[in-house]
């Protein structure tokens, strides 16, 4: 039988915490954040979405990509690749879609991006089904759907206290096999059913460039307010900016980081150059950047499109602008 | 660093300065001896590519590079406009300073296709810098191409770039320098007027011909309305370097995209044709 | 080894900086421990620069300037003197002792009470020990395991007071006199654009952009209208940073308004800064009482009212041109635990603990600028937190860096935050920013009397970078 009880389940993560890191859902002042955990203790097991995605583990909101000495005249550049091993548990269908995403820019596109890629190396992930749709949710619209096994090591789906299990990859089955709650396992599939392909509902990324010049933009940038909510709880947003930072250092060895942090494509400084301009300054041209970025840029340079319809942005912007009204002004004839 | 089997593209190589000399107004040229073997990335080096500059401890920034890195790659220039940040404190290095170099990045001009026509090179201030190592590659391949006009400009004499170099361009065989300043001073004996001013003067023939473009947006755009509208050339003939402002150089940031394009991955070099297509403004 | 303590001392060129040479030339002593910058003046020492030094190390920041009356440059030393009692508030709500920081007169000649102060400095800051402000490690996460500080009504009980029972006014007349002004306002050309609100398509109140008069009845007055829509001002009538808009002093762009009370005060706030002229705005007032928990997100009917609204005592616009709703000119009596709830509860705690609670806060910022983006005073073509070299604060999304950006934005807003709490509902991480802005504001009031947006004057003294040329 494929089935296991919470109370398994929750054992059989408390195991895999004592050799890993595991990171699981908590609620941290009311948000439901990917966190990691000691024990399953704190975990929420019921909860609709996160808040953020689980994008932040793999791509964190601040990473340091090196390490920057100088020692006299010369200089000395210590690369720092993540190497910590974790498992995800809790992972919904639209944030493992959207690494699927993020997997077509930073992996499969050359060059590779070794930090992403190693996390993701190093990551498996326990995903759930969703039991509920959230009033903003349309993944089914953009090629997913609630228990779409896409980019999972291993498949949960809730049913009366417990889980069914599935075992998709081989990831799934190292942290499985070995624990003999999974004795028995009927059938162990390496791929997703076919049965569960889903297509496209929105329309083709053909209909975009016709009303790039519309004044829709302009009507709907306006009450935009230029923050960066709408990128940031994004699972498949990725837009980043690098500096050098100083370290306090010790030694007298004078001591920085090189660091890439979150930033999004509707910050009114994202394109400004030294000197001042700024070709981007009108907030119409960068709301529609970021739609045409996810709708017809990124699906033309890489494949996906950057939306997996998981509504954060829809619940989280404080003057509601709204991707679905979005794409329905671009599906209209 | 980096080693070649599992490249890191965020990882600049070390470069030692060798040369810093002022060549204009807050313009400094600086040649860097790439080490650690970076000279090698720079072996399948085109001109048009650029390459990230670090000045450790502030951050990076994209550079076109100003000539055809000799010795193997060894020594590449880049000539920088004092302006922000990065630049600030490159311009406080002194020779013997270590710098961090990403690339060569980019596409390049495509010198094998303008082989065999007749070259206008066009290049406002600063801009000039990525198109010197054309001129340098014409000028040591100068049977490969026909007639070859060079058309420098800058807002007053002070701004204008490489200008030691302009006797050996001048005594190029078959090839005309012709300058131009917005501003004169009293030292000034050549022409005054904007650059789309002296274009319409000089007024090359579109007949076999490519034009490339290195300048603020703005000249770009007027530079290309003069070629096109008056002088009868093809947006197609037309090549261009862009700018913007970018972080990664290659492809992952999402930065620099221009419409469809991504400046850093697809261009900096771009005809006039592909940006009119692009839906995006460059300007 | 002993712990000896790091003091950055910014001494002005014309007195202290002498008074402490003239220590020095009369042999008395000073401890190593500080070290001396120069500045031309103690006015010139900003909030951000102590913020900073005391980011980068230091134990205690001392400014010693000239004595009252005898500044070089006539008034920097009164700068000083009202600035920096208003960041001691701040950083001691932060969970930073006060006494790291001491402002102080020295003049030329006060070789001895330079040596005094300096001693004395040194030994305070000795007891405190070490600063425990920076946490270096971007992986640590800050939660926090004590009981909740609601800033919400009931902070300790379900219940609401009297006075802050929410009911259901008439918003079919509210609506109707909006749509009236609005259509004609655009039918006679006096505006180029209505700002106001509407109803979204999934039922979510939103801000409005009216255009053409037969628009007008798109705009709506109910529970949810929430967002104060003076933010968009500025760039709508051609000033501000979006773009660089040319301004055609004959033509200027035009726009209407609604307002509610506390939005109206921003208005003020924004005259006295000249953000724009007073001719362009023509202000909707609406007499409000109240608005709903949770508006603009999601479309519930009815709930419980906004904490801000319990606290407000100002139930009708302070500046108007049309007058939308029946005027209430009684302030109505609230308790003064209620005007500013949760603070008390902040201030009860230990430095150590309020330094924990705001870590906690603060490590779940995202670090969007939903907050700066949608209150309409933070407008600096570019902001001092969000600088391409990094000069205030590093870019990372780093529980330091983050707290310096919301310590430096609360004393930015300090005498101009009208507690419209729309930076604390903007919030997608439901950090309690206004337990901060309210707390800055409390402090203008109890130092100085003043509030902000009751009228078209500057502030007491000037928190941002620009505006001096306001004061008198």
């Amino acid at each position: 039988m494929n089935y296991l009880t919470r109370q398994e389940v929750a054992a059989w993560l408390d195991r895999l915490a004592q050799e890993q890191t595991l990171i699981a859902p908590v609620d941290v002042a009311g948000n439901i954040l990917y966190r990691p955990v000691k024990d399953t203790h704190d975990v929420v097991w019921d909860f609709v979405r996160s808040f953020m995605s689980v994008k932040e583990v793999f791509f964190p909101p601040t990473e340091r990509l090196m390490l920057i000495e100088k020692i006299g005249a010369e200089v000395k550049l210590t690369e720092t690749l993540p190497e910590e091993e974790s498992i995800i548990f809790g992972v919904r269908p639209c944030d493992a879609r959207g690494l699927l995403t993020l997997d077509a820019l930073f992996i499969e596109n050359e060059p590779v991006d070794p930090y992403y890629a190693q996390r993701r190396e190093n990551t498996t992930l326990i995903g759930l089904t969703c039991q509920s749709l959230g009033p903003s949710c349309f993944c089914s619209n953009v090629g997913g759907a609630p228990d779409d096994p896409a980019g999972m090591d291993i498949m949960l789906t809730a049913s009366g206290g417990g889980y069914v299990a599935e075992i998709i990859t081989e990831k799934g089955e190292k942290i499985s096999k070995r624990f003999p709650v999974f004795d028995g396992l009927s059938e162990i599939r390496p791929h997703p059913s076919p049965a569960r392909k889903y297509g496209l509902k929105i329309a083709p990324k053909e209909f975009w460039p016709a009303k790039f010049n519309d004044d829709f933009w302009a009507e709907m940038a306006e009450r935009c307010l230029s923050c960066r909510i709408c990128a940031y709880v994004c699972p498949s947003c990725r837009c980043f900016d690098v500096r050098d930072e100083a370290l306090p250092g010790g030694n007298g060895q004078n001591q920085s980081e090189r660091v890439r942090c979150w930033d999004s494509c509707n910050g009114i400084p994202y394109r400004r150059v030294a000197g001042g301009h700024n070709p981007r300054f009108m907030k119409n041209q960068r709301l529609r950047n970021r739609f045409f970025c996810k709708f017809y840029y990124f699906p033309l340079h890489y494949g996906p499109v950057s939306c997996t319809g998981c509504g954060r942005c829809i619940d989280a912007c404080p003057v509601n602008v709204d991707i679905t009204e979005v794409l329905g002004y671009v599906g209209r004839r | 660093m980096s080693d070649k089997t599992n490249p890191n593209p965020m990882l600049p190589y070390l470069g030692k300065l060798v040369d810093v000399k002022d060549i204009a107004t807050e313009i400094k040229l600086f040649r860097i001896e790439m080490l650690n073997g970076g000279a090698e990335a720079f072996h399948d080096y085109k001109p048009g590519q650029f390459a990230f500059v670090s000045s450790f401890g502030v951050g990076e920034a994209p550079f076109g590079i100003a000539n055809i890195p000799q010795n193997g790659g060894n020594l590449v220039d880049f000539a920088i406009n004092r302006l922000g940040s990065v630049t600030t404190d490159l311009h406080e290095l002194g020779v013997g300073d270590m710098v961090g170099v990403r690339g060569p990045m980019g596409n390049g001009f495509p010198m094998d296709e303008f082989k065999g026509k007749n070259l206008i090179v066009i290049g406002g201030g600063i801009g000039g810098a990525p198109l010197r190592p054309v001129i340098q590659t014409v000028m040591a391949n100068r049977s490969d191409y026909k007639y070859f006009q060079i058309l420098w400009a800058a807002r007053n004499p002070s701004l204008l770039v490489f200008t030691d170099e302009y006797d050996e361009w001048r005594a190029t065989p078959d090839t005309e320098l012709h300058l131009t300043v917005d501003q004169a001073d009293s030292s000034w004996n050549h022409s005054v007027g904007l650059i789309t001013q002296l274009l319409e003067k000089v007024a090359p023939s579109p007949r076999n011909a490519i034009t490339i473009t290195c300048g603020p947006p703005i000249m770009i755009h007027f530079v290309n309305r003069v070629l096109v509208d008056k002088l009868g050339f093809q947006p197609e003939q037309n090549y261009v370097t862009l700018e913007a402002r970018m972080h990664c150089g290659v492809g992952k940031c999402g930065r620099c995209n221009l419409g469809t394009k991504l400046v850093c991955v697809d261009g900096p070099v771009f005809t006039m044709a592909e940006v009119g297509e692009l839906l995006e403004s460059f300007l | 080894m002993p712990y000896e303590p790091k003091i950055i001392a910014y001494l002005c060129t014309w007195c202290s900086y002498t008074g402490a040479d003239t220590a020095g030339i009369a042999r008395l002593k000073s401890p190593a421990n500080i070290r001396d910058i120069r500045v031309p003046c103690s006015g010139r020492v900003s909030p951000e620069i102590i913020m900073r030094t005391f980011e980068q190390g230091a134990d205690g920041v001392l400014v010693l300037g000239c004595h009252i009356g005898e500044c070089h440059y006539n008034t920097g030393n009164h700068r000083a003197a009202k600035r920096l009692p208003v960041l001691q508030a701040l950083l001691a709500y932060a969970g930073l002792e006060p006494t790291r920081v001491r402002l102080d007169w020295v003049s030329a000649s006060e070789g001895e009470r330079f040596s005094r102060i300096a001693n004395e400095f040194t030994e305070t800051v000795r007891a405190l020990g070490p600063i425990q402000w920076k946490i270096a490690d971007r992986n640590t996460r800050f939660v926090w395991q004590q009981e909740p500080v609601s800033h919400r009504y009931s902070a300790f009980s379900d219940e609401q007071p009297k006075h802050a029972v929410y009911f259901t006014p008439v918003h079919e007349q509210q609506t109707q006199a909006i749509r009236a002004s609005a259509a004609e306002l655009l039918a006679n050309k006096q505006v180029d654009c209505v700002i106001g609100y509407e109803v979204g398509p999934r039922g979510r109140t939103r801000p409005a952009f009216v255009h053409q008069a037969e628009d007008a009845d798109r705009l709506v007055w109910n529970q949810d209208c929430t967002h104060n829509l003076t933010a968009y001002l500025s760039k709508k009538l051609g000033w501000g940073t979006d773009g660089g808009k040319k301004k055609q002093p004959d033509r200027l762009p035009k726009a209407a308004v609604v307002v509610k009370p506390c939005d109206s005060r921003s208005i003020n706030v924004m005259l006295a800064e000249n953000r724009f002229l007073r001719e362009q705005v023509n202000i909707i007032g609406v007499a409000c009482d109240g608005i709903r928990q949770g508006a603009g997100f999601n479309d519930e009917k009815s709930g419980a009212i906004q904490t801000r609204c319990a606290a407000c005592k100002v139930r009708t616009p302070v500046v108007y041109d049309a007058l939308i709703g029946e005027p209430d000119t009684t302030y109505r009596e609230i308790p003064p635990e209620h005007i500013y709830p949760g603070i008390d509860h902040l201030d009860a705690m230990t430095p150590p603990e309020r330094m924990e609670f705001w870590l906690s806060q603060f490590d779940r910022c995202i670090r969007c600028y939903a907050c700066r983006q949608a209150c309409p005073m933070c407008d600096c073509p570019i902001c001092l937190y969000e600088r391409d070299d990094s000069l205030w604060v590093g870019m990372g999304i780093d529980v330091d860096e983050k707290r310096a950006y919301h310590l430096g934005r609360a004393y930015h807003l300090a005498g101009r935050c009208v507690g419209c709490n729309e930076c604390e509902r903007a919030c997608p991480m439901d950090i309690p920013l206004s337990l901060i802005h309210r707390k800055m504001a409390q402090e203008m009031e109890t130092i100085f009397g003043f509030q902000a947006g009751m009228a078209a004057v500057p502030p007491p003294f000037v928190t941002i970078l620009g505006g001096e040329e306001n004061l008198p």
